[in-house]
């Protein structure tokens, strides 16, 4: 109370200070006054009393500043009277204000807007209860596709009793649905989930319940969690969704809940359901099936467990498990278990890309730091005789030092307020980017933790650039008034640490540059891969007439001719469609992924021991679709109206897969088979089936990607599981895409159309991640190319300006403008070398660390590096040719006089 | 004359406030003379101590001040004990007397350690 009650009134002192000033002259005085009158009294002469009276005061002035000091906040004060200077005087400067603000902007805002990124994406805690805890395990075999497997039920079983380090293992698999609503349908991706499934994640509603072991097993009702994002985006948040019976293709659901919001994961969903809705799911195959694996599993450290001892143990488990079932893990594969926490995992696409550009923003950020600092240099050898009035008036170091510091933040922090707004901007853009790689983008904010870190950042920065302006010490201060100002060219020391900053300037530029430069190398290696494809002409349409979610098979026999006829009825349409040469069908469109394929055997040709079983996605493809599509045939026939139900199985391979089975021999005629334990789980025949032709390789796997081994089944031989058409015009084929969906939505209206893309779109979806790394870097190293070039300019302009006496005596001795130039280019020349080699070095043993984001180029490709070095000299010297051209046309006249 | 002694932290507050209590409302120079006076002249108080000491009391809500006219007629400004004040005295002078106390008995020759 006493406290607060003082603080206060120390508070309105700081406004009320100046009436109170009177107020304290005049009681001083009627002290005074006293004093001298009582001297008088006890006998001294009038003027030897008053003089008494002063000696014993102890000094007026020095009692009313001690008052002064008492009644308001003396610091604050003087900070705000520091503040106020600080303005004044840098609107005195406002070229030097202008350029340092907003170069610190761009160094903060770029800095800022990255972190945000970072923080959202890799290093803020998860919303899942403890969810440090939560891990997630994984299953990789050799071969392309093969990094991630996904478990069989019995094999999650085998690790929820062999590993009691995890105190429950909750199992997800991805299901598509149909959401079938009275006015339109909708594809939903859906997470099937055991019942533990909330519990082991550590998620919780927000609305009604999440689904719980009761609601596993058969003979329960299919439930649905939505999730977070789905129920804002498709239902706009209704919160009588609860209760709610959603229709889907395989049965309907009643909506029990809706979880908060978190990343999807493996991959983003829209709803969780429980394992009833799909029979598949439910069956003895999946249940039983060691080699059927379509599950992800998650796990949560049991209390005082160790992610250690969950390795130890998951190791030890599937050791025994590959000694008890040699059978389902083939060795040549290389069958392997990784066990990685959860919030690693979720973060694993975006690290190093992240990383990459989180560092090349502190890059940026030191280039614009060491050019304000070589600004504040500059300018405070300018205003030292400013300095030196000051000391010489009483200001101490400390207070000097203060007072620069208060510039220092002005500047910074109005440096800070630009790039934040600058980094609002950026974070937009960077959540779009971010999506790409992690689920976690909807967790980007610049919230509190972004905004304190720009602005501990330009607190750093004025800390730093008030410590290098060089102050005497204490007690020099005479020295250094009395030599007055005159060197005006700064220490060496000074000196010194200019050129050092440029040389650091260039050499980083240089490192960004090469890492921009390899990007986008990258890029364009990446954009010359060839396809495959003989034209990009080619508009694809998938369209899955029959589905397969629920695996009732029975169902889907019955139902397939029906659906081979419209597959049939929409491809006669499209090609009567103006402009259309050829139409079509195939279970999967060129350059898209397959996610179905199996082991291969060729007739007579078992592999070697240790050798990995051939594998092969699976394809099937109608007569015309290799013609409609582009992909070359190699050798042998295409297939033939007559390859249908019924007839010889005949096959075509891909030119991977006939090199890999049949090496140095003629494959046509030779006959091959799909084989393996799961396919006792498809509706698929293990029967032998002869090749018939074979076709060129295409990059299905991503143009990065190598070719995978793939085998074509005929279309009309299999059931249509996967359907779509590949669409060829002689121009324009883009500009079909509408006319074509409208015919597929006329004839299937319940079916959902998506992805109507061009080869030429589908390709450019391939790069765009990769473009995107490339313009990023290119852009952060275009700034702090041009950040460095305005450094080594203004450093050498200063320099001139420094010698501007001295260059006028070499003329005036007999030096030509040619020589001055050559002089002051060679001092610029120098650094600009220095920086190079220090950059080119620095890159090198950088550039390593990104190999991980090139394709086509190596991380110390010569090309880039040489390219980069030459770049930089050029705009190098460029920045030393302005001062240089400057120092020669001084008029020696005019100098020396100066 | 005595050895001057400067006044130590904490206990002008007390002086200031016992002053006041004793003479009543009184002006800095007063208070100032009495101390000088009290102590013997032992102490001397430049207006430099008095003065902020009495704000800080003041600020506190201890004492409070008011213009007035002296004895021989001249404006001066008069501080009055408040009764926050005439607690924080009492409080002061008890915790005073325990520290005297306690440093007394800290101090005083013990049995054995008797100068010989």
């Amino acid at each position: 109370m006493r406290y607060l009650r003082a603080a206060l009134a120390r508070l309105v002192g700081v406004f009320t200070g100046h009436r109170a000033d009177d107020d304290l002259r005049d009681e001083l005085d009627a002290h005074l006054e006293m004093a001298t009158a009582e001297n008088i009294r006890r006998g001294m002469s009038p003027a030897d009393a008053l003089r008494q009276a002063k000696l014993a005061s102890g000094g007026l002035t020095l009692a009313a500043e001690a008052v002064r000091a008492q009644r308001g906040l003396p610091w604050l004060e003087s900070v705000a009277a520091d503040l106020r200077y600080a303005v004044r005087s840098l609107r005195h400067s406002r070229a030097f204000s202008i350029v340092v603000v907003i170069t610190l902007a761009l160094g903060i805002g770029a800095n800022t807007a990255i972190f945000s990124v970072v923080r959202g994406v890799l290093l803020k805690p998860l919303p899942h209860r403890d969810g440090d805890r939560l891990i997630y395990l994984r299953q990789s075999v050799d071969g392309s596709g093969g990094e991630n497997i996904g478990f069989s039920v019995p094999e999650i079983h085998d690790f929820r009793v062999g590993a009691p380090a995890f105190g429950g293992i909750a199992e997800f698999s991805p299901w598509n649905g149909i959401l079938q609503e009275h006015d339109n349908v909708t594809k939903i991706n859906i997470g099937l989930v055991t019942g533990n499934f909330f519990d082991v994640m550590g998620l919780s509603p927000v609305l009604g319940r999440l689904t719980r072991p009761t609601d596993d097993g058969p003979g329960v009702p299919p439930v649905m969690v939505l999730t977070h994002e789905f129920w804002i985006r498709h239902f706009g948040g209704d919160p009588a969704i609860v209760g709610k019976q959603l229709k889907l293709e395989a049965g309907t659901a009643t909506v029990i809940g809706v979880m908060q919001p978190a990343p999807g994961f493996p991959d983003p969903v829209d709803a969780l359901m429980n394992m009833v809705i799909s029979k598949h799911h439910l069956s003895a195959q999946m249940v039983q099936g060691r080699t059927h694996r379509m599950t992800d599993m998650i796990g949560r450290l049991a209390p005082g467990a160790t992610l250690q001892q969950a390795r130890t143990e998951i190791a030890g488990t599937y050791a025994n498990m590959q000694r008890d079932f040699k059978d389902a893990y083939d060795p040549g594969s290389h069958y392997r278990v990784t066990v990685i926490p959860f919030k690693a995992a979720l973060g694993e696409r975006a690290r190093l890309t992240l990383w990459l550009l989180m560092a090349a923003a502190a890059f940026v950020l030191v280039i614009t730091a060491a050019n304000v600092v070589n600004l504040t240099l500059m300018r405070g050898v300018r205003r030292e005789p400013e300095l030196v009035v000051r000391a010489a008036l009483g200001a101490g170091v400390a207070r000097l030092r203060r007072l620069l510091l208060a510039e220092n933040l002005v500047l910074a922090l109005a440096g800070a307020i630009l790039g934040i707004l600058i980094a609002i901007g950026g974070v937009r853009l960077l959540i779009a980017f971010a999506t790409r790689y992690s689920s976690r983008s909807s967790e980007i904010s610049l919230d509190g933790v972004a905004l304190g870190f720009a602005l501990a950042l330009s607190v750093g920065v004025a800390l730093l650039l008030s410590f290098v302006a060089t102050l005497p010490k204490e007690g020099m201060f005479a020295a250094w008034i009395s030599t007055g100002a005159r060197r005006s060219s700064g220490g060496l020391r000074r000196q010194r640490l200019q050129r050092g900053l440029v040389v650091a300037q260039i050499a980083v530029s240089v490192m960004l540059l090469a890492g921009a430069g390899l990007l986008t190398r990258t890029m364009i290696q990446l954009s010359d891969v060839t396809t495959g494809l003989r034209t990009e002409e080619v508009l694809t349409m998938p369209l899955q007439l029959l589905s397969f979610s629920d695996g009732d098979f029975a169902r889907i026999i019955k139902a397939d001719a029906a659906a081979k006829e419209d597959y049939d009825r929409i491809r006669r349409e499209v090609l009567a469609l103006p402009g259309v040469v050829d139409v079509g069908i195939g279970s999967n469109m060129p350059l898209t992924g397959s996610s179905v394929g199996f082991d291969v055997k060729a007739e007579g040709r078992a592999p070697a021991p240790g050798e990995a079983i051939p594998h092969a996605d699976m394809r099937t493809a109608a007569p015309e679709f290799f013609r409609a599509a582009g992909i070359p045939l190699l050798e042998g026939r295409t297939f033939a109206a007559t390859d249908r139900m019924g007839a010889e199985r005949v096959v075509i391979v891909n030119q991977t897969l006939a090199d890999r089975l049949f090496p140095g021999e003629d494959p046509i005629g030779k006959r091959v088979a799909w084989t393996g334990d799961v396919l006792r789980f498809t509706p698929f025949s293990p029967d032998w089936r002869t090749i018939v032709g074979v076709v060129g390789n295409t990059r299905d796997g991503g143009l990065d990607a190598a070719f995978s081994s793939t085998m074509y089944m005929p279309f009309a031989q299999e059931l249509a599981l996967g359907g779509g058409f590949a669409i060829r015009a002689d121009s324009n084929v883009a500009a079909l895409a509408s006319a074509v969906t409208r015919i597929a939505h006329r004839i299937a209206p319940t079916v959902p159309i998506d992805r109507v893309w061009t080869i030429a779109q589908i390709k450019d979806r391939s790069i765009a991640p990769r473009r995107l790394n490339a313009q990023l870097l290119s852009l952060f190293s275009v700034l702090a190319v041009i950040i460095a070039a305005v450094g080594i300019a203004g450093v050498l302009a200063f320099s001139v300006s420094a010698r501007t006496n001295e260059i006028g005596i070499r003329m005036s001795l007999g030096a030509d403008r040619g020589r001055v130039e050559r002089m002051i280019l060679r001092e610029g020349g120098v650094l600009v070398a220095l920086g190079l080699v220090l950059g080119v070095g620095g890159a090198l043993a950088a550039t390593g660390a990104i190999r991980g984001l090139l394709f086509g180029v190596a991380p110390h490709d010569p090309v880039t590096f040489i390219g980069v070095a030459l770049m930089m000299a050029a705009i190098g010297i460029g920045a030393c040719w302005i001062p240089a051209l400057r120092a020669s046309r001084i008029d020696p006249a005019v100098a020396m006089r100066a | 004359m005595a050895e001057k002694l400067d006044v130590q932290q904490g206990t002008l507050a007390l002086m200031i406030l016992k002053t006041v209590e004793v003479l009543g409302p009184l002006h800095g120079y007063g208070i100032a003379r009495r101390i000088e006076e009290t102590s013997k002249h032992r102490l001397s108080l430049n207006y430099g101590t008095l003065y902020p000491a009495l704000l800080k009391l003041e600020q506190e809500g201890f004492i409070a001040a008011e213009w007035r006219q002296s004895e021989n007629n001249r404006r001066a400004k008069f501080y009055t004990l408040t009764a926050a004040g005439r607690k924080q005295l009492a409080r002061e002078t008890r915790e005073w007397h325990q520290t005297a106390d306690l440093i007394a008995a800290f101090l005083a020759p013990r049995r054995g350690e008797e100068a010989p």
